[in-house]
């Protein structure tokens, strides 16, 4: 019944909404991607203390997308705030290698969630530009998400928050991937 | 040495890995007369005759009536002339002074700096920010515009309040003078009245800009603290020396990590044009949070401390800025920033209590009617928290406007923590209208529980970034009079913090009883907790009741939410 309605929404309207989470360690450059996907504008941001909240229209799709404060300590406060996320974005920094394997535990640590059954999951690796950064194939094999994730859909993918490299290609990644699955 | 410090860390935000390393290694004992250097500095700035007057900032640049720094500033407002002329005298004097001061080159790692942020930082802004527009930063530092207000609002506003702002200043200096009180030379009076009804008002409306440090330090008892543990600043940054690489990893690394995110745009937080350094500010920065995290291995560094310290070092010198730390975290902000985050889950709750109290109509936007039954909302916070848990821990900055942002910490510094519960009701209840009116615009929208969700949260996010003006909470919240959160006293904070207390931990004894329900799905949490009407009357047979002036009764919330239900009848 609800599923009708938006369905007639969509095609009245022509566009869908989804809810993406936005996660990751501090200082990956989760706000950044953010204001980069808003307003094509770079944003000096600072740590994000709470979250921030905007939606982002591309192509026929409206995400509301969330972006979660990242230091490890304050994340018991919003753990459990994030019910009925269509896709999770998991961005971390490619060229903090000191720190990648804290960032695998806490990627696991997220998608094991119950909540989080169902999401597709995108890995953005960040900072592209910055010199020693892992590739996305590196970071990939890396988080060894061939072998523990059986049923979710998942994609790891280049990016560079100040030239916009590869957020677009997440989103339609997103897009289209979501799109398969409302068809079941 | 020094320098190739900020080399590395100049290759950008990044660079973290790197710029970690080389710091790690100006603390090993190859760096040339640490200790000697830092104990000579430290001889040189505190004099035994005039520490007070040493110590205080001279905030010149931040002086409304200062002719020519307001140029500098680009704030030159031709209506005032006639205002700036009579302090000009005062500031060529003041001017000389800062230049007296001394040259700061290679401060290492962990001895304080010399000088407090507008104090030095007035000197590079006549010397190294010259290629940069001076006229796009405020008197802090701050830039003007942002995402959220335009120049033109922003000078519009200005052209007003720096008035405003000299008006209040002679009051204040009227004030002094009948209590006896003389202004120093550096234009920063020593001591303040004692506490008055007459002092509070004062307070409440502004206090100088120049003044601000030395008004926050004695209404927070700041040197009653100081006085208490002498030395233990410089004990606690010598260890930190002493401990060169060995140093607790984590906080170390996040601290480090912050820095430099720290006010990326304001002035003193960048590094100069022509200058590769580390700002001074920032160095400072680094060595309070290290210093409070020895100090404090319960609390460490929380994210959100780094501004409460860096807004502090805007106008007080290191050693202050780390006291008045120790204070915010323990007596405005008992247990807000500790490791378990109790204290910032204990304030929310305390927020809900009184947005349910105060703010009935966005109580019911935010909470399902089975939230609003029991108690229960004390221990699993409602969504809107996540917002609002930011601005306690932040006290605000970043949250509104700087200036407004200082007035709501003159209040804080003087009034207590209510001060910051009135401040975000207020702020909930202007988002609640824009919401509302919005809601009326789009009237045959039926939006979905998610956009609703969204709309509030945009609205709770954005509305306060644009309060340039802070006369807007002040004139509307703290000086109307007949304002029902005028009931929000201190002391009713402070009950309401012991009951929601002793409520969450009710919960929390509940929850471990009948098994770790974070891990169960949503409906069978629900059944659990909402099932029997045992529990939740045994959850909740003690129900908070605000104290109201009016009837000078202890309303009794079940009796007040029955004659509510007779009224919708």
């Amino acid at each position: 019944m609800g599923n009708s309605i938006s369905k007639v929404m969509v095609k009245m309207f022509g566009y869908r909404e989804m809810k993406i989470l936005m996660l990751g360690l501090d200082n990956a450059g989760k706000t950044t991607i953010l204001y980069k996907l808003k307003l094509n504008k770079i944003k000096t941001s600072a740590p994000t203390v709470g979250f921030n909240v905007e939606t982002v229209s591309f192509r026929n799709v409206k995400f509301n997308m969330w972006d979660v404060g990242g230091q490890d300590r304050l994340r018991p406060l919003w753990r459990h705030y994030f019910p009925a996320t269509t896709a999770l974005i998991f961005v971390l920094d490619s060229q903090d290698t000191a720190r990648l394997n804290e960032a695998k535990e806490e990627l696991y640590s997220i998608i094991s969630d119950k909540e989080m059954e169902d999401v597709v999951l995108l890995v953005l690796a960040n900072k592209q530009d910055l010199k020693g950064a892992m590739g996305p194939q590196q970071i990939s094999d890396y988080l060894e998400l061939n072998d523990h994730l059986d049923n979710q859909l998942w994609c790891v993918i280049g990016s560079n928050a100040l030239t916009g490299q590869g957020l677009v290609e997440g989103l339609s990644w997103i897009t289209n991937n979501t799109k398969a699955k409302d068809k079941k | 040495m020094d320098n190739s410090v900020g080399t590395v860390r100049a290759n950008g935000k990044h660079s973290k890995t790197d710029g970690r390393m080389v710091y790690l290694s100006t603390k090993s004992p190859s760096v040339p007369n640490l200790n000697e250097a830092y104990h000579g500095r430290f001889g040189r700035r505190i004099s035994p005759e005039r520490p007070q007057s040493q110590l205080s900032p001279l905030s010149i640049a931040e002086d409304p009536t200062n002719a020519s720094l307001i140029d500098l500033y680009g704030d030159d407002d031709d209506d005032d002339d006639e205002n700036e002329n009579e302090n000009e005298s005062q500031s060529a004097e003041v001017v000389q002074n800062s230049h007296k001061s001394p040259e700061i080159e290679s401060t290492p790692a962990f001895s304080r700096s010399v000088s407090t942020g507008i104090q030095g930082s007035s000197e590079y802004l006549s010397r190294d920010h010259a290629t940069k527009d001076l006229s796009q930063y405020d008197r802090y530092g701050f830039k003007k515009q942002n995402a959220h207000i335009t120049q033109e609002q922003y000078h519009e506003w200005w052209e007003e309040y720096s008035r405003y702002c000299i008006r209040r200043k002679r009051k204040w200096q009227d004030l002094l003078a009948k209590s006896g009180l003389a202004i120093s030379n550096n234009d920063v009076p020593d001591r303040f009245p004692p506490r008055s009804e007459k002092l509070k008002r004062y307070v409440r409306k502004g206090i100088p800009a120049e003044w601000r440090g030395q008004a926050w330090w004695q209404f927070a008892r700041g040197q009653e603290k100081l006085n208490k543990n002498k030395g233990v600043y410089d004990k606690l940054l010598a260890g930190i020396n002493a401990r060169s690489d060995k140093v607790s990893g984590r906080d170390l690394e996040v601290i480090e990590r912050d820095l430099h995110r720290t006010f990326p745009e304001n002035i003193h937080f960048q590094k100069q044009p022509n200058n590769n350094e580390e700002p001074l500010m920032i160095q400072s920065l680094r060595r309070v949070l290290l210093a409070f995290s020895d100090y404090n291995p319960k609390i460490g560094y929380c994210q959100s401390m780094n501004f409460l310290a860096g807004l502090l070092l805007l106008f007080l010198d290191e050693e202050r800025t780390f006291w008045m730390l120790v204070i915010i975290t323990s007596r405005y902000l008992p247990g807000v920033h500790n490791i378990n985050l109790e204290g910032v889950n204990i304030d929310q709750g305390v927020l809900m209590l009184c947005v349910k109290e105060y703010l009935p109509d966005f109580w019911q936007r935010i909470v399902t009617k089975d939230q609003s039954r029991n108690n229960e909302f004390l221990y699993r916070l409602p969504p809107v928290t996540l917002c609002t848990a930011g601005w306690f821990m932040s006290c605000f900055v970043g949250v509104v406007p700087i200036e407004t942002t200082l007035r709501i910490w003159d209040c804080l510094f003087y009034e207590e923590s209510h001060v910051l519960f009135k401040t975000s009701l207020f702020i909930l209840k202007i988002c609640d209208q824009e919401v509302t009116a919005a809601r009326r615009m789009a009237r045959n929208k039926n939006l979905s529980k998610d956009d609703s969700d969204i709309e509030m949260f945009q609205a709770i996010q954005t509305v306060p970034k644009k309060l340039v003006d802070p006369q807007i909470i002040f004139e509307r919240v703290i000086f109307k009079r007949r304002n029902s959160l005028n009931d929000l006293s201190q002391d009713e904070i402070d009950r309401c913090r012991r009951y929601v207390s002793a409520q969450r931990l009710k919960f929390k004894n509940y929850a471990d009883i009948m098994g770790d329900r974070s891990t169960a799905n949503e409906n069978t949490k629900r059944d659990i907790s909402m099932g029997s009407d045992f529990v939740e009357n045994a959850l909740s047979s003690e129900v908070y009741g605000f104290r109201r002036s009016l009837t000078a009764a202890h309303w009794n919330n079940s009796i007040k939410e029955r004659v509510r239900q007779i009224r919708r009848k």
